[in-house]
């Protein structure tokens, strides 16, 4: 994990991929930092999602997860994606 | 612009498949995947120049599949369309089948449609859109005698075709399988007398089928209005089935 803070201009823009890359019906801004994407409590993202997700974070920021275990936990939260992006771009 | 990706483009079905993208407007791009039969692909290629590109692509090579799609997308940024049309047979008894011809013929129709799958994916997810037509054959559906390893695959190819269909379905990807009958292409004019007259038989419409009959199915299924078909299995066989 990057220990520098993390830009909130970053985690905004990754709000709005995942609203629109993802169609969801949630705005972006009612989407927490470090609220999970799958699972209970979650966004109810899912495995299709997470294919598309994967996609986007490649075609916007070069960012290849190209085997399972590092999508898991890259895909946990905006602020996990943040700090992967980050740390790819530092 | 469309852009369209033939597989096996140098045969009868794949010309007559790409002659109807080409055909389908003046702005569409098509490329034509061939291996080292290449002879016809390029005399339709030098028909349409600027519009018709060829492209040396072995679908059981999952490298070479990789490398097609990158020199795609650097030349239009794009792959629209995605028709697995590459296939062969080599027909036994299950008794007495060489495993190479097992092997073979399940690595190039079924496995060959997994790599083509899989290569054009990242593209057509990142577009949210996206055809991939899969030419099966009626023989997924009949499995003829001396043909299990044919069958087997295109039966494959079938299932694989009505699965990913599910899984990209929302990301407006669709995914259908074409079944034609006894078309005529080279594979057919090969036959012998005798066993043309015996196919003939099996054939309600009591004719073979056209390749352009097969490309306007294929056409169809790429186009804008079959936009609500997915994991269809459309069977092109005069009756037989």
């Amino acid at each position: 994990m990057n220990s520098e803070p993390l830009r909130p201009e970053l985690l905004a823009e990754l709000k709005a991929l995942l609203v629109e890359t993802l169609m969801l019906q949630t705005p972006a801004a009612e989407i927490a930092d470090d609220q999970p994407l799958f699972g209970p409590g979650g966004l109810g993202l899912d495995s299709v999602d997470a294919l598309q997700l994967v996609v986007a974070l490649d075609k916007n920021y070069g960012l290849k997860l190209t085997d399972a275990e590092a999508a898991k936990g890259v895909l946990q939260s905006v602020a996990a994606m943040a700090a992967a992006v980050a740390k790819k771009s530092a | 612009m469309r852009v369209f990706l033939i597989t096996g483009a140098n045969g009868g079905l794949g010309r007559a498949i790409a002659r109807a993208f080409l055909a389908e407007a003046e702005t569409n791009q098509v490329w034509l995947g061939v291996r080292s039969q290449r002879a016809d692909a390029e005399a339709l290629a030098a028909e349409f120049p600027g519009r018709a590109h060829l492209v040396t692509l072995d679908v059981t090579d999952r490298s070479a599949w990789d490398a097609t799609v990158t020199t795609i997308r650097e030349a239009h940024g794009r792959l629209d369309v995605l028709v697995n049309n590459a296939g062969r047979h080599e027909d036994s008894l299950l008794a007495t089948m060489p495993p190479t011809a097992w092997s073979g013929v399940l690595a190039a129709n079924l496995d060959a449609v997994f790599h083509g799958c899989q290569a054009v994916l990242p593209t057509m997810i990142g577009q949210r859109a996206g055809r991939i037509v899969n030419v099966a054959s009626i023989s997924a559906l009949l499995a003829p005698a001396g043909q299990a390893n044919y069958a087997a695959a295109k039966a494959g190819v079938v299932a694989l075709t009505q699965s990913l269909a599910k899984e990209v379905a929302r990301i407006g990807i669709t995914v259908n399988a074409l079944c034609p009958g006894y078309i005529e292409t080279e594979a057919l004019a090969g036959m012998a007398p005798e066993r043309r007259t015996a196919a003939l038989a099996q054939v309600p419409m009591r004719r073979f089928g056209r390749a352009e009959e097969v490309a306007a199915a294929v056409r169809f299924l790429a186009s804008a209005e079959a936009a609500y078909i997915t994991g269809a299995v459309l069977k092109i066989d005069g009756g037989i089935l």
